[in-house]
């Protein structure tokens, strides 16, 4: 079999594959990976694309937009397609060039500004797979992202191409797709360096077969890589690696109506997920973005990391509190999401240091929610008598 | 589709009957898409045909309106074309009437600079707006740069400013105190829109304005905040800048006349009819105003109106006003000027200042600049250019043939096909990927030729993943930022910094020296010997030997004055001082007045030489209302150190004293002290008597703190330092005004009348009786000790302490004493209480180092052994001196004595003859018996061995 035949027939198993997880639907997954989730939206932005594609990528660089930022008048589509990842659009943009050219990807940015939830949806859109993943930890090894042995076929037949079990990098290179790599300075430096070679010389070989011993990349084949701002300094990348990646900083989101729409879209999808039926009431929304808007100011405004809470405060985070508080109310409440649920969610999920948090927290209550339930009442008030509690029940 | 776009299609297949006047099938085009949209004929409809009716009624003025944008290469093309087409004999600028004269000196500028209409003397107005200050910026890529260019080098050309002039403008502010500021400054209110939030690093050039109001030709901005929004939204740009860049410059920079002067109508119409109510009455207002003083004009100037060019703002283009058109009769009222007195000048702008002011994105001022250059070498049009004007070291390219045939028309051609990428932009696009990475390796980042092959690369994606046909310079600032920004700026600049200054950088404009204000000049000529070029950017040192070069000390004068006067880091002295009393005979200045002349032309605006300014704000200081004696004594300084003129110090002095008698608080005793010390200490040193209001200052200020003291005491408003300072005056001064003719008594019943309750007060109290003779050292010991042996007061005797610290500004004297009863408090009080107070004392010590420290370190080092081992068998003086105090009469104070004494002793006629003329009986006291003991061990040590002592007298006597 030759090489092209190889990767014909890989891309063929794994196209099938995919068509019938997302025939089978979403039903028997906890949580559907964006191409199979929005399968038919795919489908049908590729079968109107007639854009330049580059490579081999599904569509074309406009419609990949479109499927992450949602559709415009000006894209001429005959169906709306829903925005789902929000924030600024030059960052889509610069993201699509990227992989478009002849570097990696480089998605850097606090925890849970939605890097990885970007990186699966431009996988998805630009080869419907996003699953070649590979998480660097501390402990990833080269193996994962190169290649490792099937011991026991090793042992019964040789090393072979039958016995090597490719990583998902790998797999990638040979189907001429997307990888991801996740928290890309979590891994040690060495691991990191085994990528310096790929993304240059977009080969790997294997020096224990004498041959067909290279694998080579084929067109279309790119690296997503995430990186958290925060934890710059443990593994920091060499400028070799650097050279490589074009950096695509993702701001944590402050814009009020921008993270409205991006917790309403998430804990959507979420409720959808837990098949609960339950709404959260705008007003109740509106005082968790107010919340958070306002630890946020305080916690610019610390001068030491005691007065900080542990937290980085961003848009996940309150979608995490959102979330606990509806499953709270939906098994242990009447089903309807109230003002005290959501504060004690609150204050349960930042409440992670004690006395250190719990004091900001109490300080917080005592100082802006009351102020704001005595100057604007209405939910608040529920809200600041929750909260009260759960914090005199934590400490 | 976008709405410009929209309308663009449209217009392009309206265009033969635009020529015709008629523009019946865009209008029903129009209408179509209106109700398609709406669903129903309605309000959009309404405005869709409303703005074609605008474009008709515009294009049908007989006289020529020319409608521009500010900051729009492709105005300025359209401009420069049409001028050598149809050369009027008059051009109407929208332009404050009254900076019309400033225009003939732009010639001797380095543009941009801004001309500004400046009035502090504010009649008519709210007092507290004043000073008022309006700038106008003028670039060299812009409209009204051609015109004016055009009108002031062609001969038998008149050039015409008609919109409001500057008093106006505030006029109508005030008439509208919701439309203060923001109407004023409708651009200033905007720089909080989105799209426009660039991270704001702050950079001196962008504050050239100072906080001046900006007004600008040819505003173009869509009035709503949520228009915009929707705009650059659907249009896929960050700011408006780029939104009109592409979807307005861009497509029209190549345009004809006509389609470039309809397309201008259409988009002003637009903007217009989505304005909100009170910009568009302020609009119409002045459209009003302009309208009639064009036909004011033409009347008088009996021109036809075929011969003129009226080039306003878009806006104000498709104009609804009754007044509009040269043969309108609707009469209309021009409002009077106030009486406020406006002073005009040009200072230099910038392109940063520019944008900063009028909210634009950043860089886009120069991205026009840059754009406008590159459009002229491509369209061949001969750009019109002030004669003499500087900063024209690229030559103009060739102008193109120019054909007298009517434009035709390109406009359909030219809307419905995108413009030709140019090839020039592919060699300008790889020279910018080259330029800026070595740009990014010169400021620190790892770019390497690599990088430049990914900029390109990614330009061109991005471009077209934004539906454009060639990257714009936006696109190419963010590819740069993907390929080349890591997670960390390594240097000063970040890439989107750098790639402003790669895209044609901040560029600074100069006024040159004819077209300064006076003073300014002034300034210039005199400080001309230094040999200093003082029009460079960047700062200058000047270095002055008075000594050898005694003619520098004009310059040196001339230098201290605008130190004083100009905001710091001007005008900055490195070496030298002046101050009372002291002048020095080398000074050595950094001089940056070629970059900061907008302080120099303002401070032209306030008078003709910088004596005369300085002795302004001098008097302004001294006769303020809310003046105090110390400011005066300021004042009185200021003019002795920097102006020397003697009458004018005396006027000022004077002043200070009825200032004096006049305040009813003291807190500003501390400085008054200060200064009239400094000032005292000069007359002596320098005159043969005190001047008159010197005099009066000490008798008045006498009788004043002793007036005040037993209030000063006991309220609890008056500082410790206050009553301190009030007392060192009183006693520091009292000799003075003794012999000026005060009586002693005044201050003894004024202490005898204290009865402060603050501890610290307190114990400044004492201090003051104890100087005064009235308590001795010796009981003030006893209560001292008894307070720290008491349990119940130790607690209160740091403020004591405090007090007694404080005492040592007016009572030096007392100086041993502090060191005593410091020594004991460290010694006896118990830490709970010495710690907490510790910090403040060094606070106050801290605070008031110049005059307490070295009198407190000087006793100190004094009293206490010099080294350690001294220390074991050291005794402090006052338990060694306690007990054999004879002090048996307070106040008296023990016969003196040493060699004066003695001297006085044996020869006592003169001090007799003294004492008689002052009708006192002498008394001599008897001098303790014997040499001074202080001396008896050394001439004991002597006399055992005399050798020394000897050879040293044989040495002298040699």
């Amino acid at each position: 079999m030759t090489e092209t035949d190889k990767a014909k027939s890989g891309k063929a198993t794994s196209e099938k594959a995919t068509s019938e997880k997302a025939q089978s639907g979403t039903q028997d997954m906890l949580r559907a990976p964006a191409e199979v989730k929005y399968a038919e939206e795919l489908d049908y932005l590729e079968s109107v694309d007639d854009g330049p594609k580059p490579f081999t990528w599904r569509l074309s660089p406009k419609m990949v937009r479109a499927f992450i930022l949602g559709s415009e008048r000006a894209d001429g589509l005959d169906r709306e397609i829903p925005q789902k990842w929000f924030g600024d659009r030059t960052f889509v943009e610069r993201s699509i060039v990227t992989l478009a050219s002849d570097r990696g990807l480089l998605l850097i940015g606090d925890p849970g500004t939605g890097k990885s939830w970007l990186a699966e949806l431009l996988a998805a859109a630009v080869c419907r797979n996003s699953t070649l993943v590979v998480q660097g930890t501390a402990g990833t090894t080269e193996d994962h992202i190169k290649y490792s042995w099937n011991v026991s076929m090793v042992i019964a037949k040789g090393q072979s191409r039958e016995s090597l079990i490719p990583s998902p990098i790998m797999t990638a290179m040979e189907g001429g797709v997307v990888g991801r790599f996740e928290e890309l300075t979590r891994s040690t430096s060495d691991v990191q360096d085994a990528l310096i070679s790929i993304l240059s010389e977009k080969y790997v070989s294997i020096p224990e077969l004498d041959d067909d011993n290279i694998v080579f990349a084929k067109p279309g084949f790119s690296i997503i890589a995430t990186a958290n701002s925060r934890d710059r300094g443990v593994n920091d990348l060499s400028s070799a690696l650097k050279r490589r990646f074009n950096f695509v900083r993702i701001p944590v989101v402050t814009n009020k109506k921008s993270e409205a729409e991006i917790v309403r879209f998430r804990t959507t999808e979420l409720l959808r997920r837990h098949r609960i039926e339950l709404e959260v009431p705008p007003t109740l929304l509106d005082i968790l973005l107010q919340s958070f808007a306002d630890l946020r100011t305080a916690s610019a405004a610390a001068t030491s990391d005691d007065e900080r809470l542990e937290s980085a405060l961003s848009t996940a985070e309150q979608i995490g509190v959102l979330e606990d508080a509806i499953l709270h109310s939906r098994f242990f409440g009447d089903d309807t999401l109230r003002a005290t649920t959501l504060a004690s969610s609150l204050v349960g999920s930042l409440a992670r240091r004690s006395p250190e948090d719990l004091a900001i927290l109490n300080k917080f209550w005592h100082g802006v929610v009351e102020g704001r339930s005595k100057k604007e009442g209405g939910e608040w008030q529920g809200f600041l008598e929750g909260g009260r509690e759960a914090i005199a029940t934590l400490s | 589709m976008t709405p410009a776009t929209d309308t663009s299609a449209d217009m392009g297949t309206a265009t033969p009957d635009a020529q015709d006047g008629t523009f019946a099938a865009l209008r029903g085009q129009l209408r179509d898409a209106a109700e398609r949209f709406a669903e129903a004929p309605g309000a959009a409809a309404d405005i869709l045909a409303g703005m074609v009716d605008d474009v008709d009624r515009a294009l049908a003025e007989e006289l020529e309106i020319f409608p521009v944008c500010h900051h729009s290469p492709a105005s300025a093309l359209a401009m420069a074309r049409r001028l050598r087409e149809k050369r009027p004999k008059v051009v109407y600028l929208e332009l404050c009437e009254d900076m019309r004269p400033l225009l003939d000196e732009l010639r001797n500028c380095r543009l941009p600079v801004a001309l500004q209409a400046f009035a502090s003397d504010v009649q008519g107005f709210d007092p507290e707006w004043a000073p008022l200050s309006v700038v106008a910026p003028i670039t060299e890529a812009s409209a009204e740069y051609q015109a004016i260019a055009y009108a002031l080098e062609t001969p038998g050309v008149e050039l015409v400013a008609v919109d409001w002039s500057t008093d106006h403008v505030f006029q109508w502010e005030e008439s509208d105190p919701a439309a203060r500021r923001t109407a004023a400054d409708p651009d200033a209110a905007a720089a909080s829109r989105p799209g426009d939030e660039e991270d704001s690093e702050e950079d001196g050039e962008s504050a050239l304005h100072g906080d001046a109001v900006g007004i600008e030709l040819g505003d173009l901005r869509p009035g709503f905040a949520e228009l915009e929004e929707y705009l650059l939204h659907h249009g896929r740009v960050r700011h408006w800048s780029e939104w009109w860049d592409q979807y307005v410059e861009q497509p029209l920079s190549g345009a004809g006349y006509d389609a470039y002067r309809q397309a201008m109508l259409l988009v002003g119409s637009l903007f217009r009819r989505l304005r909100d109510t009170g910009d568009l009455r302020r609009s119409e207002e002045r459209e009003r105003f302009m309208w009639t003083r064009m036909r004011q004009h033409l009347a008088a100037s009996e021109l036809d109106a075929g011969d003129a060019l009226y080039v306003c703002g878009a806006l104000h283009a498709a104009s609804r006003v009754e007044q509009f058109g040269a043969r309108s009769d609707a009469p209309y009222e021009i409002a009077e000027r106030t009486g406020t007195r406006w002073l005009h000048g040009l200072i230099p702008s910038s392109h940063s200042a520019i944008e900063a002011q009028f909210g634009l994105a950043r860089g886009s001022v120069s991205i026009a600049a840059a754009t406008w250059e590159k459009a002229l070498k491509r369209s061949g049009v001969a750009p019109f250019r002030l004669a003499g004007q500087k900063g024209t070291s690229r030559k103009a390219p060739k102008a193109a043939p120019v054909s007298d045939a009517p434009a035709e028309d390109r406009l359909s051609g030219f809307l419905t096909t995108p413009p030709e990428p140019g090839v020039l932009d592919e060699q300008e696009l790889l020279t910018w990927a080259v330029d800026i990475v070595r740009l990014a390796r010169r400021n620190g980042y790892m770019a390497s030729t690599a990088d430049a092959i990914a900029v390109v690369e990614t330009s061109v994606l991005l471009a077209g993943v934004r539906g454009r046909n060639r990257p714009t310079p936006y696109d190419f600032q963010d590819a740069a930022i993907t390929c080349i920004e890591k997670d960390t700026v390594p240097g000063r600049r970040d890439v989107r910094r750098l790639c402003e200054i790669l895209l044609g950088g901040d560029r600074v404009g100069q006024v040159g020296y004819a077209a300064l204000p006076p003073l300014a000049q002034n300034v210039l000529d005199r400080l001309e010997p230094l040999g200093v070029d003082l029009t460079k950017r960047t700062v200058q040192r000047a270095l002055l030997d008075l000594r050898s070069e005694p003619r520098l000390q004009a310059c040196s004068d001339v230098l201290w004055i605008l130190h004083r006067m100009l905001p710091d880091g001007i005008v900055r002295p490195i070496m030298g001082s002046r101050r009372l009393g002291e002048r020095s005979v080398q000074e050595s200045w950094d001089l940056s007045l070629g970059r900061d002349q907008r302080w120099l032309v303002e401070l032209g605006y306030e008078g003709v030489t910088i004596e005369q300014v300085l002795e302004q704000r001098l008097r302004k200081i001294a006769w303020a209302p809310d003046a105090t004696a110390s400011a005066a004594l300021g004042a009185v300084e200021d003019a002795l150190v920097l102006l020397g003129n003697r009458r004018f110090v005396d006027e000022l002095g004077a002043r200070a004293v009825e200032l004096l008698s006049a305040e009813r608080t003291v807190d500003d005793a501390p400085d008054v002290l200060k200064r009239v010390r400094r000032l005292l200490a000069h007359y002596r040193a320098s005159e043969p008597e005190l001047p008159a209001w010197c005099k009066e200052f000490v008798t008045e200020g006498y009788a004043h703190y002793c007036t005040l003291l037993p209030t000063a005491f006991t309220e609890d408003e008056t500082g410790v330092r206050q009553v301190a300072a009030m007392l060192g005056f009183l006693f520091g001064m009292e000799s003075l005004a003794l012999s000026l003719g005060c009586d002693h008594a005044q201050l003894e019943i004024a202490v005898a009348q204290s009865h402060p309750e603050a501890p610290a007060k307190v114990a400044l109290l004492w201090a003051a009786r104890v100087q005064l003779g009235v308590l001795s050292r010796s009981d003030l010991r006893e209560r001292c000790d008894e307070m720290l042996g008491n349990p119940l007061v130790v607690p209160a005797f740091p403020h004591y302490l405090s007090g007694f610290v404080h005492a040592l500004e007016p009572v030096p004297t007392f100086a041993p004493f502090v060191v005593e009863v410091m020594s004991k408090a460290f010694g006896s009080l118990p830490d709970h209480l010495l710690l907490p107070w510790l910090p403040r004392l060094v606070m106050t010590l801290r605070e008031h180092a110049a005059e307490l420290v070295p009198v407190l370190t000087r006793e100190a080092g004094r009293t206490f052994p010099g080294s350690l081992p001294a220390l074991d068998a050291w005794t402090p003086p006052w338990e060694a001196v306690r007990p054999r105090e004879p002090d048996s009469r307070a106040g008296v104070p023990s016969a003196p004595s040493g060699p004066v004494a003695e001297l006085l002793a044996a020869h006592p006629a003169a001090c007799d003859a003294a004492a008689a003329l002052f009708g006192l009986d002498p008394v001599w006291q008897a001098a303790p018996a014997g040499p001074a003991s202080a001396s008896s061990a050394a001439s004991e040590l002597l006399g055992r061995h005399p050798d020394a002592a000897g050879a040293l007298a044989a040495l002298l006597t040699r």
